[in-house]
This record gives C-alpha cells, structure tokens and sequence, in this order.
C-alpha cells in the first residue's frame, strides 16, 4: 500500500510504502519507505534462548542493527537500546517466557529521517510475526530549521541545515509519547510545537498501517 | 524484617514508601543525591575531575595529544569521549570489551557534546592543515550506584573546563612541533549543559536522580539536558512506559533547576581553586 | 592500531607532546648533594600513605590508597559463582585485573590491556594467593579489580597493599594480609617508595642498577612476591630487601590501623540498624 500525498509541504510526510511478509525464513519482515529512505526488517521468535540471556518472567527481546555500509559501532549500539526499550513497552514479552525474540533491522538507504522510519518499519514486522502487542507504534522525525520553521520527515539535505532533529515514537492507545530522542538546541516551547506537528501524523499513521495488513491478508 | 520484604517483593517494598512520597533512602520524590565535584585531582591529565553523585562516582580525566586534522576540517581539533564502566564499579559489569550500557552511555555523552556545542573545534588547532589537538576525555566510573550519565556530564564540563594545554607552535624550519612558552593556557568551554535523569515508577510516579535499585524497577527514564541559555540539548527518553505532556513539563522544569544548581557548584568550585 | 568498534574513535593517529617536546630535567641525579631527594625525603624515607577500605559501596570490599602522587583503587568482588564449569576446582580461585586509567601516566594508555598489566595482574595475583585460604572456598571465585589512576612511582607496591587492604575488608579469610613496598637502587644508594622520575629514570649507577618490590606478610613474616629487575650484586641485593622489608614494617600500622577502623564502622552500621 502506498499512501501518496500531493503537496510535499514542510508539514507532510513524504510518500510511505510498506510492504510485509517479504521474506520466507523470518516468521515476520517488512520494509518501509519514508521518500528515498528505506529499511528492511526480519522478526524471528519467540524461539530458543541461550541460557544466559534467559529470563524466566519474559522473553528475551534483542535488536540488531545493520548499517548500509561499515561494521556497527557505538551510534548502531545506541539505536539498538533505543529500539529495543520501545519494542519491549508494546510487546507483550510476559506471554512468553523463557523465550527470545530476535529484530534485525537492515538499513537500504539513508535518505533522512532513518530512526522513524526503523521503529515504523519494525512495528510492522512484529505484526506480521504476529506477536502480541498492548499497542501499535508511529515514529515521525521533524527538523527545526534556523529560522524555526518546522519540517516534518526532513530528507538528509533538510537534516544537515537544520538547527535541531526531533524524533518522536507515539503509541496508538492514548497517542502518548513513548520514546524521545533529540538532537541539537531547542527551546522548550518549539519541544512542544514539534510534539503537536508529528503527534498528528503519527496518530494518521498509526491507523493507517492496520489498513496495509488487511490488504496484504486479503 | 524489613530487608527479606525489599529481596521478596521488590516492587511493592517501593511502593509502601512512594505512598508516602518519599524513597527508601530517605529522599522526596524530586530530590537529588549530594553532589560533590573535586577538580583536578590527578596530575598526569591535562584536565581532570572527580564527581560523587551520592554514591555513584565517576573520574574525568582528560590528556591532550597532537594529530594531523581531516582533509575536509583543517582548522578542527578532536574531542574523544569513552565512558568506561570497568568490573571494578559494580558486579553487574564483567572485564572483557565495553558493554552495550557503556556503548549507549559514551554514545550519548558524545550527541550531548556535539549537539550543545561545548568546545570550538576551532580552539584546538595550532597550525591550520597540519596539526591540531585531540582530547581523549575519558570517563571511568568508580562506584556504579545509577544515573551514571549525570554524573558523567558534570565530571566532563568540569574537567574540560580545568583543562590547561601548552603553548605550541610549529616550527618553520623542520615543520615539527616546539614549545613556546612554558606556561600553558586554559581552554573556553563555549556552554555548560547538564543533564537530570528522571526514572518512571508504576508507569505514573516520576523520581528524580534515581539509584542503580530504582533504575531497575523502574518502567522507563528520561534524560534531559539544558544549557545555561535555558535551551534544551536533549530530552531522551528511550521508550518505557509514556509520559503526560505535563509530567514532561515538569521534568524539564526540575531539569532548568537542577543546571543552575549544578553550574553554581562549579563556578564556586572552580573560585576557590583559584585563590 | 586496530579500529575499536565499541568505542567512540578518534583520528587514526595521534602522539603525545612529549613526543616533540623533551621534559627530561637538565639535572638527572636522583640524590641532591645534602643527600636528600628531589622531593626532600631522606634515601630510606616512604611518603605519608592514605589508605581507606569501603569506598565502593556496590563492591565486597574496596580501598583506596594515595602516597602522594600514587593513586589507586581495588575492588574485591565474591566469593561468587565460577562463570564456565570447566573452571571448577575444589580451592577457591582467585582472580586480579590490574589496570592503569587512561590517564595515569605522563602518555596516555591504551583502553585496552597491555601485556605489561597482564604481568602486572599476575605478579599482584601471585602476592596475594599465599596470604588467602583459599580452600575455604571451594568451586567460589573471587577476584580483584585493580585501578591505577595516577602512577606517581611505587604503583605496584601501592596495588599490593591496597589489594589486600580489600580483601580483608571484604571478609575473606586470609593467613595475614600482604604489605608492599619497593626500592630503587643506584650504585650505593638505595631509595625506598621511590617516586615517578625515581622509578623510571634510566641513569645508570655505575654497576648496581635496579628496582626491586617486594609483599611481605608482616606477621608471619614470610616474603609472597619478590620481584627484581637490573644487575645488582648479592650484598647490595640484601641490603635492598632489608630496606624493602623495613619499608612494609612502616606501612603495615596504616594497614592496621585502617582495617580496624573499618570494622569498627562496620559494627556500629549493624548495630544501628
């Protein structure tokens, strides 16, 4: 499914696809496309653990983070926690414990706003698995520009000029935030304005993908 | 009595304080550990400091080296930041290559120090395209008793703000290095950000500067940081559970707070160093 | 050097000042013509030590010891759970992790450790398994973390003292605790707890040139490490030990001294609570 949207003004997100169930040996995949920038995502689990990593009140949640090009370093490590802490709040991991579940993210192309576009992705590869989940997930990243304007879904042109690069993850229920992750200086007022901008897509986007996996079910 | 209560039943032990509004250490809900700041304490670093954060401790030192610039940034110097978390500070950490936690921890002071633009990358070039300094700060927590990222930003803008380099120059004619003059100056830290970490208790309570114990329980942190400018550096929050726009209002207040207090402690510091 | 993945990376190559810049001293002699040192000390005086045990609070027992310009701390955690089963051994193991910070030194060190800290981990492991009864502790593990966070000369000696200064104040059962100290001899002149520019000045004294560090068990009176490296003859040799060992019957009181003080907050914490 492809939502195309006709104006790409600063306050839209640019055109998304997502296509699931792409892959054969993973019980979940899914890639997602935010513009240019695209990312692959396999689920595997809930399967064996190793005893050392074993929990006995849950699964064992662990995120893999594979750059374009390069080995992963400390900033792959950073997004990895970052995923994974939001990917433990929605999955359900108590229904299954003693078990593991395992997400590798594999990124296609970077062309702006790569984080959203991992969580989105990702979310979407756990439905396809179909593992239990208290909620549905929406990233949306917006730049703040020199003069303040605000840019959703920047591309990595808009990401370089912008004065800072605010990344929200909202969950569907009460459309709360969940996870947070900025960069550069801001002020608390233009925090807020940036929460408002993408809390509105993010709500869209979040009911949007329910849509897709009917379609692909059908 | 009260102690096979904590190891059986954790959480609720918690809870039968925070009724209360108050923690098992005997802190309010938005209180911070005692902060003590030493500067300077080792003489083999160009800069260096050491912060106790209750019992969380950590030590900054900072040595300077001489490197040749990228072909893109002639005229920037390097500032390497390493958060170590050796086996010596908690039984949780075992020797062998960095864990993830240090890996996320290094990362994250590293964002900090780009995103609130701490050093001018410019100050430490010497002789533009040929040679610049790096700044291998590296922080060793000592005693891991949670929010280690706090402490680890106050004991960096602390010692990089203590860091005193020699006066190079190149010399013309062998195009190497020599010292000019033997005393050494101080660098200019540009901003002064400071973070307060927040943990999230039962998905609704929010407790200031939580211990390694609290970080445990808790459903989820967050992680602010402010500059003196009352401007935001970072508001991170790696999922958990979700906060209230109020409850994120209040953190960043606490946070504004906090950074004043924390800036006051260096600068006072930092005089009586002086005289 | 390979590229270190899990850590933040800095330009591929950098060198220290002192590289460029020499900040050896025109005066190389060790020993002032009153016969003092540089830093006024008598040949056979040790600096003032600092010694506190508990200072990590998440460790078994710690301490912390400071002579001077020598800082270091160790961590003794266990006796734990081995972590591989084919480790099991009916004794207890004892393991150490010795460690300079980054920083410690006049060049800075490497993340990594070096094969001299590796020795280094031995030598202190090897002073410190005599003074341990270690088959109390049977399929356990214990082991110390040891952190040099300023090498001002004497890091060994301080490292073996501080090490069993933890271990005694993590409550494991030991015959007696080991107290080191280390001499630096020049021709005829033999400086006990020398300190950095002592330590690793390369001047040679005519034909005796060496240091020596020595853990001594100060109640048993028996020697657990003895390290010695140069030419020195065998008189000079025994004068030197004599000068170790009577440098460790001066730090022991400190070490007394503060493990009672120790157990003495330990006893009024418990009956506190």
């Amino acid at each position: 499914m492809t939502s195309q949207r006709a104006d790409c003004g600063n306050l839209e997100l640019r055109s998304q696809s997502c296509e699931q169930n792409l892959l054969s040996r993973p019980d979940g995949s899914a890639t997602y496309c935010q513009g240019d920038t695209s990312v692959i995502v396999a689920v595997y689990g809930p399967a064996e653990v190793k005893q050392s990593k074993e929990f006995l009140d849950k699964a064992t949640l662990e995120v893999i983070f594979k750059p374009k090009v390069g080995i992963p370093g400390c900033s792959e490590k950073f997004q990895e926690r970052l995923i994974r802490n939001t990917c433990e709040t929605i999955v359900l991991t108590a229904l299954h414990p003693r078990s593991s579940i395992n997400i590798i993210i594999q990124v296609m192309h970077n062309a702006g706003s790569l984080l959203s576009c991992c969580v989105n992705s990702t979310c979407m590869a756990l439905l396809d698995a179909g593992l239990p989940m208290s909620c549905l997930v929406a990233a949306v990243t917006c730049s703040l520009s020199c003069d303040g304007d605000i840019i959703l879904d920047p591309t990595s042109q808009q990401e370089k000029e912008a004065k800072a690069i605010l990344t929200f993850v909202f969950e569907s229920r009460d459309n709360e935030i969940i996870t947070s992750n900025t960069h550069g200086i801001y002020s608390i007022k233009q925090y807020y304005s940036c929460v408002e901008a993408c809390r509105k897509y993010g709500f869209v986007s979040c009911q949007s993908p329910l849509g897709t996996t009917n379609t692909v079910e059908q | 009595m009260a102690a096979d209560f904590k190891t059986a039943q954790p959480v609720e032990y918690y809870r039968q304080f925070l009724k209360k509004d108050v923690r098992p250490d005997g802190r309010e809900l938005g209180e911070i550990r005692s902060t003590i700041v030493n500067i300077g304490s080792i003489s083999t670093a160009e800069g260096s400091a050491l912060v106790k954060l209750g019992n969380t401790t950590v030590i900054c030192g900072i040595k300077a080296e001489l490197c040749t610039p990228t072909n893109d940034e002639p005229k920037k110097g390097f500032v390497v930041p390493n958060v170590d978390l050796p086996p010596l500070c908690s039984p949780r950490f075992r020797p062998g290559p960095p864990s993830e936690q240090a890996q996320v921890v290094s990362q994250f002071i590293a964002d900090v120090l780009k995103d609130s633009k701490m050093v001018n990358h410019e100050d430490l070039c010497i002789a533009e395209g040929k040679i610049v300094w790096v700044l291998y700060c590296d922080m060793m927590c000592l005693d891991y008793d949670g929010n280690v990222i706090d402490a680890c930003i106050i004991s960096l803008l602390a010692a990089l703000r203590n860091v005193a380099l020699p006066s190079i120059e190149v010399d013309e004619e062998t195009a190497k290095p020599k010292l000019t003059s033997s005393t050494s100056s101080t660098m200019t830290v540009q901003s002064l950000p400071v973070s307060t970490s927040f943990a999230i208790f039962d998905n609704s309570i929010l407790i200031a500067d939580p211990t390694n114990e609290e970080e445990n329980l808790a459903t989820g942190v967050v992680t602010v940081v402010t500059n003196e400018c009352g401007e935001l550096c970072a508001l991170h929050k790696p999922g958990g559970s979700s906060l209230s726009e109020s409850q994120i209002q209040e953190c960043v207040k606490r946070s504004f707070s906090r950074g004043d207090e924390i800036r006051k402690l260096l600068d006072e510091t930092f005089n009586s160093l002086d005289r | 050097m390979p590229l270190d993945s899990k850590r933040i990376p800095g330009p591929r190559e950098s060198f220290p000042v002192t590289n460029f810049i020499s900040t050896e001293k025109d005066n190389p002699d060790l020993v002032n013509d009153d016969g003092t040192r540089h830093d006024g000390r008598k040949p056979n005086d040790i600096r003032p030590i600092f010694l506190r045990c508990g200072i990590i609070s998440n460790a078994k027992g710690s301490a912390y010891i400071e002579t001077k310009d020598t800082k270091v701390t160790c961590a003794v955690y266990g006796p734990r759970q081995v972590v591989r089963r084919e480790d099991f051994k009916l004794t207890g193991t004892l393991t150490c992790d010795f460690k300079f910070a980054t920083f410690s030194c006049q060049k800075r060190q490497q993340h990594m450790q070096s094969s001299n800290e590796k020795d280094l981990s031995l030598i202190v492991l090897q002073a410190m398994e005599p003074a341990v009864c270690l088959e109390k502790y049977p399929r356990a593990q214990i082991d110390i973390f040891i952190t040099v966070l300023q090498n001002g000369g004497s890091a060994l000696s301080a490292a073996i003292t501080c090490a069993s200064a933890a271990l005694a104040a993590a409550g494991i059962e030991m015959y007696d605790v080991v107290v080191g100290c280390s001499t630096r001899q020049i021709g005829n002149t033999c400086l006990v707890d020398p300190a950095y520019d002592e330590e690793y000045n390369s001047k040679t004294g005519g034909k005796n040139n060496g240091s020596l560090c020595l853990g001594l068990m100060p109640s048993l009176n028996q020697v657990s490490a003895f390290i010695e490296c140069g030419e020195l003859e065998t008189e000079i040799l025994m004068q030197s030990i004599h000068s170790c060992v009577d440098g460790c019957m001066r730090i022991y009181p400190v070490v007394r001294q503060c493990l009672t003080k120790s157990i003495k907050s330990l006893q009024k914490h418990q009956d506190g609570t």
